[in-house]
């Protein structure tokens, strides 16, 4: 349990700075500050010429049971290993530990869309929810979605970062984000479970499009007020996310089976919904047009032929 | 692990020092943490040096915060004083076992191997929480807060693994200085609200009050330092890389 409260009163490393391993001894030069998460920062680096991201910690047991979330999921998964390196760096004659992981080129959700326009979250949806039911099926539950811990590069590719809230399936969700948090909406349990992360992906979709009215939300209402039908009320009221209600409500009220499931169903709303926003009735193809276009000439010249004779 | 959370807004002015009833809870096994809820105006100097001193003997942190940060704070704290009490455990172990005097000394495949330990505990090590709330006339605008806190910190409480209990109070009552209102549950439906509770007029005896929940402690649990943390009988689990695995408590 606990919440996501970014400290970022720590200070600053600059560029440059060199971090030295105390126990594999590799040199890792920081480039520069890439986010602060709620228990550490986050530096792009390069080791060697090789580009990675470094995550800087305070306490040593929060660092490491991230890194050892990480490995064990490098571990089950069997692709390039994401985890890179775990150590500790004197700085300023302070040990501090820290580790190494694979540096994600992109930007969060919100400022994609931004960029690139709104009808990029139908594909960039469908890509989270199979992301995030690779992890379900391996018994992990990401727990802190948010739009910060997406990021999106070219094409609408994304990438999951900031596992420190991942949590292994029937305990309690190690770290979460108040607006996106499944227990905040009094809309279920802290307990970590595949429906967590879809009452999430639901906020963040919501948060992504409307932040401005969801923010208003989460100020103006009481605490007793709390209630997934207030999320599905904005759903319902946005141009972009209403074709999409049905299934916000399955995700805010936990009603699918499996995260498979709710990817298809994602997949379905959506290209309902753009199938919907142009309204041309079954195209015709243009051959047959052509064809039709000259039987038409065909039987015109025809009747010409049989009036005139 | 017994906590108990003191969340007030101002100091004591009656019966035995909220001090020394914390170093008291704190000889007994149960930690003190303080919240002082503040929201216009300040707590006073009186009142922040009092809190801070409750949460020094106590063995626990205290925090001055605005209503819309505590439940925040509340989690927080009640969360970082179960992986301080399983650190202080582990570190002793550590000494005993490894000689060395704590995590960070540890090569990281070794540390890996404890603070996977460290969390299991963390998550499974049975939890008591008394919440002591003051209810003196100032705290009523901040009462719907200490509500959405209480209900907050019972819902991360059910998502552990292991056991774990809250159990509210309110001080001060009609008679009493100090007044069960929710006994130990496990359910986040069980407390009720805090409003009719408070008391215009009257005193702040928080010390009386915290005497109160040591006594619901031994009460329920006996004598409960006898139940401590034991991280030794899980340090040998999963021997693998060298742990001396003939180690007994």
């Amino acid at each position: 349990m606990g919440c996501g409260v970014a400290t970022s009163s720590e200070k600053q490393l600059s560029p440059g700075t060199i971090l030295t391993g105390k126990w594999n001894g590799r040199k890792y030069k920081l480039e520069r500050l890439l986010g602060v998460g709620a228990n550490g920062q986050v530096y792009l680096a390069t080791y060697g010429r090789a580009a990675c991201a470094i995550k800087l910690g305070k306490d040593v047991s929060d660092l490491q049971a991230e890194a050892n979330i990480l490995a064990s999921l490098d571990h089950r998964e069997k692709k390039q290993p994401f985890l890179l390196d775990v150590d500790d760096a004197m700085l300023n004659g302070n040990q501090v530990p820290f580790y190494v992981m694979q540096y994600v080129p992109g930007t969060a959700v919100r400022t994609y869309l931004r960029k690139h326009g709104t009808e990029w979250f139908g594909v960039i949806g469908y890509r989270l929810l199979r992301r995030l039911s690779e992890l379900h099926e391996a018994g992990w539950i990401f727990g802190d979605i948010k739009n910060d811990n997406i990021l999106v590069s070219d094409y609408g590719r994304i990438a999951l970062v900031d596992y420190g809230g991942m949590t292994a399936s029937g305990r309690g969700i190690r770290q979460f984000t108040e607006i996106y948090d499944r227990g905040y909406w009094s809309a279920g349990s802290r307990t970590a479970d595949p429906a967590y992360d879809w009452f999430s992906t639901a906020v963040l979709w919501i948060h992504a499009l409307d932040e401005k009215r969801l923010l208003h939300l989460t100020r103006t209402l009481l605490p007793q007020n709390r209630d997934p039908g207030e999320l599905l009320g904005l759903v319902k009221s946005h141009p972009s996310l209403k074709p999409l209600s049905g299934w916000f409500e399955r995700a805010l009220y936990g009603r699918f089976e499996t995260t498979q499931e709710a990817a298809e169903s994602w997949r379905e709303a959506v290209h309902a919904a753009s199938g919907a926003k142009s309204p041309s009735a079954p195209r015709v193809p243009g051959w047959m047009a052509g064809v039709f276009a000259l039987s038409l000439l065909l039987c015109i010249s025809l009747m010409a032929i049989w009036l005139f004779s | 692990m017994n906590q108990i959370l003191l969340i007030t807004d101002g100091g004591s002015n009656v019966g035995v020092s909220p001090v020394v009833a914390a170093a008291q809870a704190y000889e007994e096994g149960i930690i003190v943490n303080v919240a002082g809820v503040i929201d216009e105006g300040s707590i006073g100097e009186y009142g922040a040096s009092e809190i801070a001193e409750i949460a020094r003997a106590g063995g626990g942190m205290s925090r001055i915060v605005s209503t819309k940060q505590l439940s925040q704070t509340v989690q927080m704290m009640t969360r970082q004083t179960v992986v301080g009490t399983i650190r202080q455990a582990v570190n002793q172990e550590l000494r005993q076992v490894f000689g060395v005097s704590s995590v960070e000394a540890l090569p990281p495949p070794k540390r890996a191997e404890v603070v996977r330990v460290m969390e299991d505990m963390g998550e499974t090590t049975p939890l008591r929480v008394a919440l002591l709330i003051d209810a003196s006339a100032s705290m009523k605008p901040k009462l719907l807060a200490v509500e959405e806190a209480i209900r907050d910190l019972s819902l991360s409480l059910q998502a552990r693994s292991g056991e774990s209990m809250a159990a509210v109070f309110h001080f001060p009552g009609e008679q009493e200085s100090c007044v069960l209102d929710t006994p130990w549950t496990s359910s986040t439906e069980r407390f009720g609200s805090l409003f009719g509770k408070l008391r215009m007029r009257g005193t702040t005896p928080t010390g009386p009050a915290l005497l109160r929940a040591i006594e619901y402690f031994r009460e329920s649990y006996g004598k409960i330092m006898t139940e401590d943390v034991h991280p030794a009988s899980i340090l040998k689990r999963d021997d693998t890389d060298g742990m001396r695995s003939g180690y007994v408590v």
